[in-house]
């Protein structure tokens, strides 16, 4: 018997699939249990060698200094308002262009999608000195428009593909059918195929709330007070300025991952469909 | 009067469009222009035709710059794609609780990259992280590795904690891709003798392949520009050991505060990040 044989017998034992599975599922998780628990320990504690990996007594005390003696709070407003504001912008504009692109097709609206399709691949950083220009001209620095619109600049694109690949899958007789009726064209699209593809929709808006607000690069580079700075900046200066205290570093890493995990938890089928939306039918 | 369908797509899809040319176009044109200019804090701004590029190709920051992203981007597309295709794989197979484990399995995702650098830095970390003890009680070292201060590994660690967050999104594009082959292909292959290995090369390998493709593109683009690890993990230490070209063209703004090098860097990374798409389409579409 080939070694290849055998190996091969071994993989196709179902037993075998599970086993590997969790063995990878506990490494991809570890790194977010562990966090968490530090995120429980004592300050002593989290000096100790060897580490402990569960908090031998649990404590909110790392929590306490976060919420109360950290600028969290604040960065905490300042991405939801930059989140829900870019979240806003991106939705309004894309469903219109992508209804526009993927039900009433002109000449020249392929080209348009290939414009959208192409702006993709333009690297965000090689545009910061353009939009630094930009923003400096405008009086922008250091604004949550700054922010809202770099973040729009960022999500838009995907935003109306990820549309578009939905409003494709919509069938067309049910359109065509309550315009017969005396529907305009704009009455058909908001009361019938923006209720009906709701869940959709919902993913692609919770998608760009969550990669706004995860967004670091240009909230560090165009922000520079804590009235301003969004959360993911607000951590990484709080963490590299005052602190070398990992129970607090967990608190403030949980603090900012949370609302993804939370958000993750409940929509994750959406999401998944969202983000593989397009590449499917290619 | 009522205008006609066509004419109704282009009224609701211009708005979209006039957004997109403001947010890309235009910065791109201005990008173009200032990388031509001599545009720093100090002197007016005057024309200086291809001089910041030549600036550029000569130091030796760059070329180091890039030599660590190629190292870094390919290391973290290579990470994502066996850890994405081996889970999906799995994923594939199981059957009992397959709902649960796919959860586990993405939740990854939904963490920031700068808050993936922490939490790597923590287990990574020498004197209170987990990394170091589980691979002493195993017995594979008999002291603390000091990550951070060793040129190698501390590209290595970044690397681990970026492709962390990324795994998933291979995931479940290959294993869409995976879904969408019939199954009973792979009775067929069965039935004539071929093994896993036999029916992954045959029939899984040659259907998801697009899939893959198009999953490797998108990991390998974006890791060529990011930054959010590198940032919040070594800050491009120890020594420049992992200074990737996003921080070159950072410090052309921040510490040398010369606009005209620093799009001049954005320019060379938006041709190399095109032709490296291109290509990818190019291979994507020709097969078909």
């Amino acid at each position: 018997m080939r070694p290849r044989d055998g190996v091969a017998k071994i993989l196709e034992k179902p037993a075998t699939s599970y086993v590997l599975l969790i063995i990878i599922l506990a490494a991809m998780l570890a790194p977010i249990v562990f966090t968490a628990f530090t995120s429980f320990k004592s300050r002593q504690e989290t000096f100790s060698w060897p580490p402990t990996y569960f908090p031998q007594k649990p404590t909110l005390q790392a929590y306490h200094q976060v919420i109360f003696e950290s600028p969290i709070i604040k960065h905490l407003r300042n991405s939801l308002i930059v989140t829900l504001g870019t979240t806003a912008v991106v939705m309004a504009g894309g469903l219109f262009t992508a209804y526009g692109l993927s039900q009433y097709r002109f000449r020249g609206s392929g080209v348009v999608l290939l414009i959208f399709i192409a702006t993709r691949i333009v690297p965000p950083i090689s545009l910061l000195i353009p939009f630094y220009i930009i923003m400096s001209f405008l009086h922008l620095i250091n604004t949550f428009t700054c922010l809202i619109i770099l973040n729009t600049f960022l999500w838009y694109p995907f935003a109306v593909w990820m549309l578009k690949s939905f409003f494709d899958a919509f069938p067309r007789d049910l359109i065509d059918s309550a315009i017969v009726d005396g529907c305009t064209r704009t009455r058909a699209f908001l009361s019938i195929v923006l209720p009906i593809s709701a869940a959709g929709i919902a993913a692609v808006a919770i998608i760009t709330f969550l990669w706004t607000w995860n967004e670091f690069l240009y909230g560090m580079i165009f922000t520079n007070t804590r009235d301003v700075q969004p959360i993911t900046v607000g951590a990484h200066y709080f963490v590299g300025d005052e602190l070398v205290q990992w129970d607090s570093i967990a608190a403030t890493a949980m603090f900012v991952a949370l609302p993804g995990l939370i958000f993750f938890s409940i929509a994750q089928r959406a999401i998944v469909k969202g983000l593989t939306a397009g590449a499917i039918k290619g | 009067m009522k205008i006609s369908d066509s004419k109704y797509g282009v009224i609701i899809t211009t708005p979209g469009l006039i957004i997109i040319i403001a947010l890309v176009v235009f910065p791109v044109i201005i990008l173009l222009v200032t990388s031509f200019l001599r545009y720093t804090a100090v002197y007016p701004i005057s024309f200086t035709g291809f001089k910041n590029y030549r600036y550029i190709l000569n130091d030796r920051l760059f070329w180091l710059g890039l030599q660590k992203t190629v190292v870094y981007a390919g290391g973290v597309t290579a990470l994502t794609f066996s850890g994405g295709v081996i889970l999906a794989l799995l994923l594939s197979k199981v059957t009992r609780g397959s709902g649960i484990f796919r959860s586990l399995a993405m939740f990854s995702w939904a963490v920031p990259l700068v808050i993936s650098g922490f939490m790597w830095r923590w287990i990574f970390n020498p004197n209170v992280g987990i990394f170091s003890d589980l691979l002493m009680k195993v017995g594979l070292i008999s002291e603390p590795v000091p990550i951070f201060s060793n040129r190698i590994l501390a590209m290595l660690g970044c690397i681990v904690a970026d492709a962390w967050v990324r795994i998933p999104f291979m995931c479940i594009f290959t294993l869409a891709g995976i879904e969408s082959v019939p199954r009973e292909l792979y009775d067929a292959v069965k039935v004539d003798g071929a093994d896993c290995f036999g029916a992954f090369r045959h029939i899984t390998l040659p259907l998801i392949k697009r899939m893959v493709l198009v999953g490797l593109l998108i990991t390998s683009m974006i890791t060529f520009r990011t930054i959010d690890v590198i940032f919040s993990m070594t800050a491009g230490g120890p020594g420049r050991s992992t200074y990737i070209l996003s921080l070159y063209l950072i410090e052309q703004l921040w510490l040398r505060v010369n606009y005209g090098t620093g799009s001049a860097t954005g320019v060379i990374m938006l041709l190399l990040i095109s032709s490296f798409a291109g290509l990818y389409v190019y291979f994507i579409f020709k097969k078909e």
